[in-house]
């Protein structure tokens, strides 16, 4: 049954749907549905009959939701004009990869936190094996291995920051935003839809989206052979490169399996683009947080 | 003040948004003794505060052109003309509307 994926209620078809959003966008100037409406559907206003047809097609199309997730994903950030984020990763600066380090310690500690509740509330093992298992991969290590945290820190150490002023930079306000939106979901959402939300964003590393129709690569994979960077940003950089190939694909096919046994499809739909979002906003930071490191840089990423 | 907005004129309701050209919503605001078309609240604060802020930036008391380039998910980059002068800006707004990021480029 159709969303609003603002407020959140159920209408009795598209066409309601589409009703609605004429009524909030179009009569009351509601700058919520605007905003949705322009970030997901169009910018130019439609008629209640082609509004009905394309919230119809941008919620079914495809049918498959882990396919629909990807290529929402696609199309928000590696599509035609891809996230500047992912473009400044292709030759990423000194600035780009501390920024990614500073703002990214506390997006991961954020992270697991937020796995943690998913498994303080799921009953399915498979799902609590697959959030532990990432969690230790995240924060902890395995096999004698650092974890993707620690391998951040040192990335940062390489560049010349140290550990101790890496750790002591809070959060810029839009990485802090971003946090609380999850934070948010994960204390009023199911666990079905926190881990939808989260596990989501794990494909910014997945290599196999340029199959799905990625304009780019997450990073121009010739760094890891190259001499221009430490060899502490090749580790951090193979890590993730190597791990979420695969990693997201699973979370997909349990989220999509489990969307529907528990009826939660369309609710999923809604709190993943809520996270797309949230993760825009954040990957963004990364970037700015590169803007103070390098005052040049912002010029290089919007000019070039 | 002439508007252009990724590259179209705006601040109508035929042409949209200045801020972000939508043609959804009908929200008008006065700004400089222009009114302007919005296609909602947040978008004509988020305009206002941002002419407020270049105006204030540069001493000057109008703005004859702003250029805007971008969106809400990356940020604008920005030109504003006054007379001969053109001033280059980056801004990115939070969620209540307000200024999050304004940065000059030289």
């Amino acid at each position: 049954m159709p969303v609003c994926p603002f407020c959140e209620i159920k209408l009795g078809s598209w066409k309601e749907l589409a009703k609605h959003f004429n009524d909030m966008a179009n009569n009351r100037s509601d700058s919520k549905h605007v905003m949705w409406l322009n970030r997901n559907i169009s910018i130019n206003r439609m008629g209640i009959d082609e509004l009905e047809y394309s919230l119809e097609n941008f919620f079914t199309k495809p049918e498959n939701l882990g396919l629909w997730i990807r290529k929402k994903f696609i199309e928000k950030f590696y599509g035609d004009k891809p996230h500047p984020f992912i473009i400044a990763m292709q030759n990423p600066t000194k600035g780009v990869l501390l920024g990614y380090v500073i703002e990214h310690q506390h997006f991961l500690k954020n992270w697991v936190k937020i796995l943690s509740s998913i498994v303080f509330r799921t009953d399915k093992d498979d799902v609590m094996m697959y959030e532990l298992d990432n969690i230790k991969v995240e924060f902890i290590g395995y096999e004698s291995k650092p974890s993707h945290y620690e391998l951040l820190i040192r990335m940062g150490e390489s560049l010349g920051m140290s550990r101790e002023k890496i750790l002591s930079i809070p959060p810029l306000p839009a990485t802090r935003s971003a946090i609380n939106t999850w934070r948010k979901i994960a204390e009023t959402k199911s666990w079905l839809e926190t881990m939808a939300a989260m596990h989501s964003l794990e494909l910014v590393a997945d290599r196999s989206l340029v199959k799905y129709g990625a304009k780019l690569p997450y990073f121009n994979p010739s760094i890891l052979v190259s001499d221009k960077y430490p060899q502490e940003v090749k580790d951090f950089l193979r890590e993730g490169y190597e791990a979420d190939i695969s990693h997201a694909g699973e979370a997909l096919d349990m989220i999509e399996r489990y969307a529907e046994e528990m009826g939660l499809k369309e609710e999923v739909q809604v709190v993943v683009l809520k996270s797309f979002d949230a993760f825009s906003k954040y990957l963004l930071a990364r970037l700015e947080r590169g803007f103070e490191i390098e005052p040049n840089l912002i010029k290089e990423v919007f000019y070039r | 003040m002439k508007i252009i907005v990724n590259g179209k004129e705006a601040g109508t309701k035929e042409k949209g948004c200045a801020l972000c050209g939508a043609t959804w919503g009908e929200y008008y605001e006065d700004v400089d003794g222009q009114k302007l078309f919005f296609c909602c609240d947040i978008c004509a604060l988020e305009f206002t505060n941002m002419v407020g802020e270049v105006k204030r930036r540069n001493n000057w008391n109008r703005i004859d052109e702003l250029v805007i380039n971008g969106n809400y998910y990356i940020g604008r980059t920005c030109t504003a003309k006054y007379q001969e002068k053109e001033y280059r800006f980056y801004v990115k707004f939070n969620e209540n509307g307000g200024i999050e990021t304004f940065k000059e480029i030289s």
